[in-house]
Order: structure tokens, then sequence, then C-alpha cells
């Protein structure tokens, strides 16, 4: 690996990094902030035990969000204290490892894929799951420390109990 | 569980207008061991749809109860339904959820059976000196004791003294029927789907599934989100769900069918946001006026024990097993016609994630509150729930206009405006459990 794709790794990897503590330590407007106003966010659905939903327009995700908005609807839902499920509210701590750059990834817009694992612990049951899977984001770097165009989620497994939201993948 | 008594559990007298159920009935693990024995064991249960299974010899695994089944589609297209277990040493046949195989060969010592269930070896049989005896056993699967369709939807039954399936589902069939005569060539389950648990009973989803008094509290997080999107506060415009308020004034009513089944139908504040608004002309050709008005409701339907079709926001087929007492899996899926234009498709995944999902704003808020009923019922209070009067003194004792329109003729009928919310739907499956566990119905 050359000396700039190093550094283009490390840009994302800390752009991820960024991401996960945004979560785990529930800064919401600064992880909306990390990404671009028209952003995809996606996480497909199984369809079988060994295939993934392909064409989110046909077939059921788990998340399909097609801009940021999306995602502040369910960043106003957790804040508003009146969702029984997150009441009250799962704590969580994200690990990412394993990123390695995409192919045709620049300066300006890298692919990046990590795997993942999410611990949740459920203050309401008193009871705690890990969901796990892996990532793939689409940055763009534009000098501000960068944002997220598309990020997809493949949850691993996909046998949820009780709850899963947003951020607890 | 000596002395079994139904009456310790049940309070059921129209006269003085009672209906009542020991919180028991959903805490109890001798109750659960007869529930499993008397309905899920005892009586029909939803398998899966036909369509899950289009090429001969695919397969797919599910369970009735606690037993683990499979359906099969032989080469000649017939449809069976096994125990999934080797008669050899017991294993599972198959573990993965569907598939396609000519044979289904046991992992463990090689038995082998052909997708009519038929065993067509037994491995290294020539070497194994059993006795003539062994020889003259039958060593194909074990099919379940009644399996039968109504239309796309399949059955079992791990009993044989059971009612043929179209009498067990009676007039709840008018209503399949408003679900699957929707696509002018059929419908189909959406793929991908939902699969979580809940660690608290089983039928706390049944009457979730008819109960619309629990909308504006439970999902009081859905709602507000969803008043932001209509207000402009949210920018988000890629799925319009409809606002639970508005509906109150609107019609409504409910009806207990035969067997367990009930029915829970609104008028819809705004129809043309129906996934099906589009082709309602021509169903109104297909159907008539009346079941294309009915297709345009809101309607939640439970089938006893286990399966429950929501037409509401999006089209759901929803099917529920019990693992413990305490302890209940899910499955739901999306439904659309085969064949759904693109817009209309996509307005539908989208409604169906924002709301039923189990990853969405809505089914999460469900499971939370089943598991906190259960939390406080498991303190073991002797006490009799609240929660199957509303709507009491509306009841009417057979069919309504409403009925008669659709020609049912249901046990009971309720007809005001949504506002009413009742409660008193749950009747149909109390009395259809109350039936089962003292062993008087089939």
């Amino acid at each position: 690996m050359s000396v700039d794709s190093d550094l283009l790794l490390g840009d994302g990897v800390d752009l991820l990094n960024r991401e996960s503590r945004f979560l785990d330590e529930r800064l919401w407007d600064e992880w909306l902030g990390l990404y671009c106003e028209d952003c995809q966010f996606w996480a497909p659905a199984w369809r079988n035990d060994d295939e993934l939903t392909s064409n989110f327009q046909r077939e059921i995700s788990i998340f399909f969000f097609k801009s940021r908005a999306g995602l502040a609807d369910r960043v106003w839902r957790i804040r508003s204290g009146q969702a029984p499920s997150l009441t009250p509210l799962p704590r969580t701590t994200h690990v990412i490892s394993n990123a390695v750059l995409g192919d045709n990834s620049t300066p300006n817009s890298m692919i990046l894929h990590s795997a993942w694992t999410c611990h949740v612990y459920s203050p309401r049951t008193r009871t705690q799951h890990v969901f796990f899977g892996r990532y793939e984001h689409e940055l763009v770097l534009d000098g501000g420390g960068g944002r997220i165009k598309r990020k997809k989620i493949t949850l691993m497994n996909d046998y949820v109990p009780s709850m899963i939201d947003i951020f607890c993948v | 569980m000596r002395n079994f008594d139904i009456n310790a559990y049940i309070r059921d007298d129209p006269k003085s207008n009672t209906f009542e159920m020991h919180r028991d009935v959903f805490r109890d693990p001798g109750l659960f061991e007869m529930e499993m024995r008397s309905i899920f064991e005892g009586g029909w249960v939803f398998v899966c749809l036909e369509s899950q299974l289009p090429e001969p010899f695919d397969f797919h695994c599910t369970r009735i109860g606690r037993r683990p089944v499979m359906v099969t589609r032989d080469g000649e297209g017939g449809l069976h339904c096994f125990h999934n277990t080797c008669r050899h040493r017991g294993a599972t046949l198959r573990q993965s959820e569907c598939g396609n195989s000519q044979f289904h060969v046991c992992d463990y010592h090689g038995w082998a059976y052909d997708s009519k269930g038929q065993n067509i070896d037994i491995k290294d049989q020539e070497a194994a000196h059993y006795p003539e005896s062994f020889k003259s056993k039958d060593h194909d699967l074990l099919p379940v004791a009644r399996f039968a369709a109504y239309r796309d939807l399949l059955f079992a039954s791990l009993s044989p003294d059971v009612l043929p399936l179209e009498e067990y589902l009676g007039d709840a069939r008018v209503f399949i029927d408003l679900v699957l005569d929707q696509g002018s060539e059929g419908m189909e389950l959406v793929p991908g789907r939902s699969r979580y648990t809940y660690d608290a009973n089983w039928k706390f989803q049944l009457d979730n599934g008819v109960d619309a008094y629990h909308l504006t509290s439970t999902h009081r997080s859905f709602a507000k989100v969803v008043q932001r999107r209509t207000a402009g506060e949210s920018e988000n415009k890629q799925v319009k769900s409809p606002d639970f308020k508005s509906r109150f004034a609107m019609d409504a009513g409910m009806f207990t069918l035969e067997n367990g089944h009930a029915l829970l139908w609104a008028d819809h504040p705004t129809p043309e946001d129906q996934p099906v608004y589009g082709a309602i002309d021509a169903l109104r050709r297909k159907v008539g006026p009346v079941r294309a008005k009915w297709m345009l409701r809101q309607r939640n339907l439970t089938i006893f024990p286990n399966l429950q079709l929501a037409d509401t926001s999006s089209l759901i087929l929803r099917t529920f097993t019990p693992l413990a007492v305490d302890r209940t899996e899910m499955n739901l899926f999306c439904l659309a016609p085969v064949g759904e234009a693109d817009a209309p498709r996509s307005k539908r995944i989208r409604q169906h994630e924002d709301f039923f999902n189990v990853s969405g704003l809505a089914t999460p808020d469900d499971t939370a509150c089943y598991e906190n009923c259960q939390a406080g019922l498991d303190s073991g209070v002797d006490d009799w729930l609240q929660c199957f009067e509303r709507g009491m003194m509306l009841i009417r004792d057979g069919g309504n206009p409403a009925a008669d329109e659709l020609k049912i003729n249901p046990r009971n009928s309720l007809y005001s405006t949504y506002g009413v919310q009742n409660e008193v739907c749950y009747h149909a499956a109390y009395r259809e459990w109350a039936r089962r566990l003292s062993g008087v119905a089939k």
C-alpha cells in the first residue's frame, strides 16, 4: 500500500470512528452532521438464509433512507422520550475494524469496507445483545473532515430480540 | 393443573355484560402446555404460502407449535407436509428455511427421502443384518395429520379430529379474499422479512393485531413523527403514513367470527394513500363495488391461532410461533400484487418499513409493551384484566348492515366510529381458547 492510500485510509477510518463515538455518546446532531443531505442509508433485509435483498425499490430493507431527513425522523423519535422501546434508552458500544479501501478511491471520494459489532444493553429488560455485520461507506472528503454519502449495512444476525434501531447497527 | 376449571380463567357472561380474563392466562406454564397441545398441536395452524414453493422440489421449513415441519413440492407439483425429523435417529432433515432438492438426505446416517416423503435409501442396508421385522416397518417421513390449502394459504393440523379447513375458516374467507383478490395476477410475499422475538406470551400479539386502542399511546412517537411530516417540520418526503387521530370520526367496527377469528375495520380517512388505490377501478369491475369499497377500508384480520392479515398503511402477513409461555417468535412479511408497478411497490415498501418492521417506528414499541405486560403479570397478582369490555354496550348479536353487504354471519358485530377503539373483538379468540382448553372444540 502506498503512502497516499495509507493516508486516505487513515482519514476514512477516522470518520468511521467519529461516527461510532457520536452514536455511542448520543451526540445525535454531530452524528447527523456527518451525513450529506442527499445521503443513502441502507440495510438490506435477508431474502433467505444465504442471500440479501438487492433492490430497495421492490424488496424489503431493514432500513432504507434516501436522505438525511429519514435519519432525522429517527433522531427526533429517539430524543422524544415517548417511545416505549427507547425508554430508558438502550446503551451501545460500537467497535469498527478491518477497514480496507475499495477500488477507485481518490482523495475526494472513497469506498471503505469494514467490519462492525454493536453491543446493546437494555436497562428496561436488563438484557444485552450483540448485533454484528459489515459496513460499506462511500465518503466524500472535502477538506472539512469528510462526510458520508452512502452507507450500506449488512446485518449478519437478523433474528432480532424485540427491537433494533439505527443506533444499534 | 389438577381439577382444571376453565371458569378460573375466563368470565364470559353476555347477560351481565361481563368479559374478563384472569392474569394467569398469560403467565401460567401449565396453561401454556395445554395451549400447545389443544391449540397449536390440536387444530389448524397457518404454515406458509403456496407461492413460497413455486418450483418442483422446492421445500420450506417452519414449525407447528413446537414441532418442526417441512412443506415440500413434489415433481408433479403436489404439496406435502411432513414432520421435519428423520425416522432413523430423529435429526431434522433440513435446517435452512427454504431450498430446492429432489431428495432429503439426513446428514447423520444418510437415510434418504424423496419429495413425497418416501424413504428411498437406508444407507448400506444390504450389510445391516436387520431383522425381518425391521424390513416390514414403514420408514417414510411422517406426514402431519391434516394438510390443506385455502387459495394460496397453507394450513396444517397435527390432529386428525378437525373441521374441514373451509368450514374452520368460515366467514373469515371473505376477508382473506379481500387481500388475495387485490392482484390481477395474484399476490406475492415481497422478498425480505422481519424475523424477531419478544419475551412475552404469544397472546399479546394475538390481541395487538386487532387492537385500535393502543395506537395513540404506544405509538405516540410514531404519530408525532407523522404529524411533523404533515406539518413540514420533517423534510422526509419518502413516506406518507396516516395520522391516527384523523381516523377517530370515521365509520368503524368489528366482527367476531366462529372458531376464534376476528376482523377489525375502519373507513380510511385518505384512501388515496393506500397502495391498492391506483388499481381500484379495475378491482371494482372484478370484485364489484361492495368488495372494492372494503378493499379500501383498513382491515385487521386474525385467523386463530397464528395468522394476521392487516391492510392499513401497507398490507402485511404476520405469523407467530410460541416458544415458551413468555417468549414468542414473529415473522412479518409485506404482501403485494404480482407484477405491481414500481411506484406503488416502493410506496408500499416504505410505508411497511416505516411502521411494521421490527426496525421501524412502531413495532418495537409494541414488543416493548408486551414485555412490560409480561413483567407486570409475572408478579403473580391474583386479579382479572380489564381489557375486554371497551365497546361492550355497542355489541350486537349476529350481523349488522356491514355484515349483510358482505353476506357474512358473524357471531357478534359492532358498528360505530373508530374513536370507540373497541376491545371486544378479542372475545372471539378467547372464546375459542376456552373451548379448546376445556376440550369442547374440534
